[in-house]
C-alpha cells in the first residue's frame, strides 16, 4: 500500500487547473519549462518525476492550478511529451481529458535554422514544418525543404 | 491536368506535366515561327535579385520570340530590395505590370511567398541553394532528346553536390521516371544535404553515392558535371587537390559507351577541358539553346496559350 500512500501525497486535488499525466519519465521539467511555470508562477504546482505506471513503468505528472493550455502550448507540449493525457480540471472534476498526439503540421511555435529560409527574414510567412518522423522527431520547412532534427530540434522544444 | 501557376520545384511535377512540356518544346523547336505571335500583347518581368547570364537572357528570348515583351531588373542593387522592400510586396506590385514572372532570388522558399501574394504565374529561375526547376526541365529535355525516353537511363552527377541548386531540382525529376539509375559523384564535404537524400529515398530512386567517377564510366548514358566552387572550401589546399581530381577531359571518357553524352549547367570553368567540346558526346552548348525552347514552353503552358 506504500505507492497508493505517495500518489496521495503528491497528487492532492486542485479546483481549476490542469493535470499532465503520463509525461515521459524525466521530462517534467521540460514540461514546466515549455509552458512558461517558473518560480514567479503565483499558484500551486505540484511535480511528481519518476512515479511508478502501470502503462508506462515509470512517469512524470504535474499538476498546475489556475492553467489552461492555448492551443499553441498543446502542439508544443506533444513534441515533447507524445501521448501524455492533459486533464483539464473544473470545480475539483475532470472536465475534459485530451491524449496528446504529434500533429502532422507544426506550425508557429519552432524557427527554421536555415538563415536563408523566407521564415527568417523578414518577410509576411510564418514557419511551418512536416512531420516526417515521430519517433524520432524530424521535421521538414515547407519553406525551405530543410530538416529539424536531433538535438538542432531539442533546443528549441 | 490541374493548371499549373507557379514552377518553384520538380518535387510535385508530375511525369505527366514534364512530357508535356517537352511534347510542346519539340514542336516549338521544328517550327519556331508558328509560335512567334502567341503572347502578343503579354509581358515577362524578369525579377533578378542574383545574377544571371543564361537564365535570364534564355527567359527573355524565350518571351520575345513568342511576340511578348520583357521588362525587368538584373541586380538586388537596383531594385526596390535594396530599399529593404520585401519580395511579397515586389510581387503584389509586379501583379500589376506583368502577365507572368521569372524570380531568382538567394532566399530559400519563395515559392510559397509567390503562392500566397501573386496573383500571376511565377516560375523561379534559381532559388538559393534549393532549387533551379527549369533548369533540371531543360536538361531532362535535352536527355530525352538525346535517348527518346529517360526511363532505365544510368545518370551520374558529379561535383558540387551540396550547394549546387539544379542537382535536387534534377533528381526529383529523375526521380518521376522508371528505373532510372543515379549516381552521386563527388567529395565528402560536397555530397548531397540530407534532407535532399531523405526526399530520394522517400521516391524509391535507386541512387549511389561514390566519389570517383572512372569507377561507373563505361555504364553510364548521362554524365552531369557541376562546377566545384572555390568559395565553399576553408582549405583553398583542399580545393586545389580536389578541383584536379574531378576533370574531366577526353582520357576521363575513353571507355564510354557510344551513345553516351556529356552535360554542364554552365558556366564552366576547369571542369571540362575545351578538348573535349569537339567530342560527339559533349552536349552543353546545346543544352542551353534548348533553354529557350523549353522556357517557351513554360511560358505557354502558364499562360494558358497553347
Amino acid at each position: 500500500m506504500e505507492t497508493v500512500k505517495e500518489k496521495k501525497l503528491i497528487v492532492t486535488k486542485i479546483k481549476e487547473g490542469t493535470v499532465i499525466d503520463r509525461i515521459p519519465p524525466g521530462k517534467a521539467m521540460k514540461v514546466l519549462h515549455v509552458l512558461g511555470i517558473n518560480e514567479n508562477y503565483p499558484y500551486t504546482v505540484a511535480l511528481a518525476m519518476r512515479v511508478k505506471s502501470k502503462k508506462m513503468q515509470l512517469k512524470d505528472i504535474v499538476k498546475i492550478k489556475g492553467k489552461m493550455l492555448t492551443p499553441e502550448e498543446s502542439q508544443k507540449l506533444s513534441l515533447i511529451a507524445p501521448n501524455a493525457v492533459v486533464n483539464i480540471i473544473n470545480d475539483y472534476k475532470v472536465e475534459k481529458k485530451i491524449v496528446l498526439e504529434i500533429p502532422e503540421q507544426v506550425s508557429e511555435i519552432i524557427r527554421c535554422l536555415n538563415p536563408n529560409c523566407v521564415t527568417n527574414n523578414r518577410e509576411p510567412v510564418s514557419p511551418i514544418f512536416s512531420v516526417v518522423s515521430k519517433e524520432p522527431l524530424i521535421l521538414r520547412c515547407k519553406y525551405c525543404d530543410r530538416l529539424l532534427e536531433g538535438q538542432n530540434l531539442s533546443e528549441q522544444l | 491536368m490541374k493548371s499549373t501557376k507557379f514552377i518553384f520545384t520538380t518535387l510535385n511535377l508530375s511525369k505527366e506535366f514534364l512530357e508535356s512540356i517537352f511534347t510542346l518544346a519539340s514542336k516549338i523547336e521544328q517550327n519556331l515561327e508558328n509560335y512567334s505571335d502567341k503572347c502578343k500583347g503579354k509581358i515577362l518581368a524578369t525579377l533578378f535579385f542574383e545574377p544571371s547570364t543564361r537564365t535570364m537572357l534564355s527567359f527573355e528570348s524565350a518571351m520575345l520570340r513568342l511576340g511578348g515583351s520583357i521588362l525587368g531588373f538584373s541586380s538586388a542593387k537596383t531594385s526596390s530590395l535594396a530599399k529593404g522592400e520585401t519580395i511579397a510586396d515586389t510581387l503584389r506590385m509586379i501583379n500589376g505590370y506583368a502577365d507572368i514572372a521569372v524570380i531568382r532570388h538567394f532566399l530559400e522558399g519563395v515559392g510559397e511567398i509567390a503562392k500566397k501574394y501573386s496573383s500571376i504565374p511565377v516560375i523561379s529561375g534559381g532559388t538559393g541553394t534549393q532549387a533551379h526547376p527549369t533548369q533540371a526541365m531543360l536538361d531532362l529535355y535535352t536527355i530525352k532528346n538525346a535517348f527518346g525516353t529517360i526511363d532505365g537511363l544510368k545518370v551520374a552527377l558529379m561535383g558540387d553536390l551540396k550547394y549546387g541548386r539544379t542537382i535536387p531540382s534534377l533528381l526529383y525529376g529523375l526521380a518521376k521516371y522508371e528505373n532510372v539509375t543515379v549516381y552521386l559523384v563527388s567529395p565528402k564535404e560536397l555530397k548531397i544535404r540530407n534532407h535532399v537524400r531523405q526526399r530520394l529515398k522517400d521516391f524509391n530512386l535507386k541512387f549511389y553515392e561514390i566519389d570517383d567517377v572512372s569507377q561507373i564510366i563505361d555504364e553510364l548514358d548521362v554524365l552531369y558535371v557541376t562546377r566545384i566552387q572555390k568559395e565553399r572550401f576553408p582549405d583553398q589546399l583542399d580545393y586545389e587537390r580536389l578541383k584536379s581530381s574531378y576533370k574531366i577531359s577526353p582520357s576521363t571518357l575513353k571507355d564510354t559507351k557510344k551513345s553516351f553524352i556529356l552535360l554542364h549547367p554552365l558556366p564552366r570553368v576547369d571542369e571540362i577541358t575545351p578538348e573535349v567540346d569537339d567530342l560527339g558526346c559533349a552536349k552543353y552548348f546545346e543544352q542551353a539553346k534548348n533553354g529557350v525552347y523549353v522556357r517557351m514552353a513554360i511560358i505557354l503552358k502558364l499562360l494558358g496559350v497553347e
